[in-house]
């Protein structure tokens, strides 16, 4: 995090505070006050809009709160237990793990993939790279819409292109299989390009010498990438995997705007349910109940990830 | 390589040759299918929005259609309050990107610069805050507008979302302002500068191209949410493009299909500015979003 040099010209005050407390003199208040008024705006806003709503789920999550229904009561476990019986919420969550992780996995492959694509040199690379930009700055809700229409069974542009290449109309958005696939290919679409983003960042901090020195040596171009380019990278990759997931897991928009978790529950995820039980049926306190299970989702997935984020800091 | 080379020199000299040939085609296959993957849906929202409703829907596909026509736009102008929702888009997304900047940098120069007790600890809470779904924190959030009468409040929507990005905001600013010398500012202090003339006559000018960055950033991805405009608006007063994008969507009034026509005008209206963005300002948004994750 800290640069050396950002070390090197540390205020006296820092090394003097190590070894005998300095008296709370003037210019000292002074500072901390200064710290506290630059950070408190916004340490203050997350504070409101993120942190006490996170704590405020965990006291809704155990009661009947309905806005339309008034008295708020206590009702212990019992939207965990109706949970259990809820095809709606069983479905999602075991379809929002597997959407989260076969879209990071394919999210990883193709985005080193165009990274190193758009960091080799051909014409037209520099507009190559800015179209590479508009699948992450366009709204996922008009992705969603115009993977909707491309998937149609009789409309779609997929459809008719699958159709000519295979002979076989596979009907994407009405079975379960076809749906989930569709879903996923649009999820990739979207956030591969931001991955390549980043990996192309990396990888043009690779120096140049380290690949010349392996021509040398007679490396062949899968061990040149996969013994150079690839450790180099690696902690990147780490890193954007884990906070893919971590993102990934309460991704809405795509999935409401794309198929409103049809057919069935096929495609429907725990941030979809969490939606339409608080805001489709006003049932707050069992959305806030199955928000909990997000959350242990969350924490769960990501600490495993942390934890191999760990492994290959160590390594490399 | 170099072994045979020295026996048959003709023969490697074709061979590197056909070699390189051989790359350079396996190179712009792959470009072309690149292009092919990213711009196939822009092209199909795009010429769909300017086809006659009535070519629209014709089996299989017309990949070209045979007319041009307008027809489409004019028709959205008439069925959603469309101007509207664009002046909402923009003041919501505009508002956004410049509260989550102005009060990023405050907090990122506090972070970057002064070391102080817990500082690392209020990093980390920044950080880790980002992995809060933000689907979770709806239902508290609703109860707490509800109660302080924000809902369909133009300024409450503005504070949500400028908050949502404020952590991803900090961490980028902070790698900028750290990169920064300091000197500077060492001199300016011991010159007798305070704190306010320091930031805004020292630093302000050169983290200017950091700041716009983040600006042009934190717009787009203000302008794409869905969200927070569509729990908290709930007239058209408030109402963002990608909540009317949605409303045509699920519209029971448009009966079962859905109104194509209407939503790929609406949907190219919406990409525009952002395209605009990406194209004079490509350089500016790449080292904005590789900054916080490649030191």
């Amino acid at each position: 995090m800290n640069s050396s040099s950002a070390y090197e010209t540390k205020p006296v005050i820092e090394s003097r505070s190590r070894y005998h407390r300095p008296k709370l003199t003037k210019t000292l208040l002074n500072r901390y006050l200064a710290v506290l008024l630059l950070l408190l705006p916004a340490l203050g806003l997350r504070l409101f809009t993120s942190v006490y709503p996170f704590f405020r789920t965990f006291y809704f999550a155990f009661t009947n709160y309905n806005p339309a229904f008034p008295p708020l009561e206590f009702t212990g476990f019992a939207n965990f237990t109706r949970m259990i019986n809820d095809l709606a919420v069983t479905s999602s969550l075991s379809f929002t793990v597997v959407f989260v992780l076969i879209s990071t996995i394919l999210q990883l492959i193709f985005g080193v993939l165009v990274a190193l694509l758009l960091n080799s040199s051909f014409i037209g690379r520099t507009i190559t790279r800015a179209v590479n930009l508009i699948p992450w700055a366009i709204p996922m809700v008009v992705a969603a819409m115009g993977f909707r229409w491309m998937f149609d069974s009789e409309y779609g542009l997929i459809t008719d292109l699958t159709y000519r290449l295979t002979n076989l109309s596979i009907p994407w958005l009405t079975t379960s299989i076809g749906a989930k696939a569709a879903v996923i290919i649009a999820n990739v679409w979207k956030s591969t390009p931001f991955l390549a983003l980043v990996f192309l960042a990396a990888l043009q901090g690779v120096p140049r010498e380290l690949y010349e020195a392996a021509t040398v040596d007679g490396a062949n171009r899968l061990q040149t990438f996969f013994r150079i380019t690839l450790p180099l990278i690696l902690s990147q990759v780490v890193t954007i995997g884990l906070f893919m997931i971590v993102w990934q897991l309460a991704a809405f928009d795509l999935i409401y705007t794309m198929t409103g978790g049809g057919p069935g529950y096929a495609t429907s995820v725990l941030a979809y349910n969490i939606y339409q039980a608080a805001f489709g049926g006003l049932n707050f306190g069992y959305a806030s109940a199955i928000s909990i299970v997000l959350f242990i989702l969350v924490f769960i997935m990501g600490g495993l990830g942390l934890l191999l984020f760990r492994r290959v800091e160590v390594q490399y | 390589m170099l072994k045979t080379h020295s026996v048959h020199g003709k023969f490697t000299i074709s061979r590197n040759h056909l070699e390189r040939y051989f790359n350079r085609f396996l190179i712009y296959l792959g470009v072309a299918l690149f292009l092919f993957i990213i711009l196939l849906p822009f092209y199909w929202i795009f010429i769909s929005s300017f086809t006659p409703k009535y070519q629209m829907f014709s089996i299989p596909p017309r990949w070209f259609p045979s007319e041009i026509t307008f027809e489409n736009y004019i028709n959205l102008v008439d069925n959603i309050p469309f101007f509207r929702y664009y002046l909402n888009s923009l003041v919501f997304a505009l508002f956004s990107s410049l509260l989550s900047v102005m009060l990023s940098f405050l907090a990122a120069y506090a972070l970057a610069r002064m070391r102080f007790k817990g500082s690392n600890i209020i990093f980390l809470i920044f950080v880790v805050s980002i992995a809060i779904p933000q689907i979770g924190t709806l239902v508290p959030l609703f109860e707490m507008y509800k109660s302080l009468q924000m809902i369909n409040s133009r300024f409450g929507m503005i504070l949500l979302m400028s908050s949502l990005i404020l952590p991803f905001t900090v961490w980028t600013m902070v790698s900028f302002i750290q990169q920064l010398p300091e000197e500077m500012e060492e001199a300016a202090r011991i010159d007798g500068a305070n704190l306010v003339q320091v930031l805004w006559q020292i630093v302000v000018p050169v983290v200017k191209p950091a700041i716009a960055t983040m600006v042009i950033i934190n717009f787009i991805i203000s302008w794409n949410e869905l969200l927070f405009p569509l729990v908290f608006a709930t007239s058209s007063a408030t109402k963002t493009l990608s909540v009317g994008l949605v409303e045509l969507a699920v519209d029971p009034a448009m009966g079962s299909g859905r109104p194509w026509d209407l939503m790929s005008a609406l949907s190219v209206s919406m990409i525009i500015p952002v395209l605009l963005l990406v194209l004079f300002f490509q350089r500016l948004i790449v080292s904005g979003l590789t900054k916080g994750a490649v030191k």
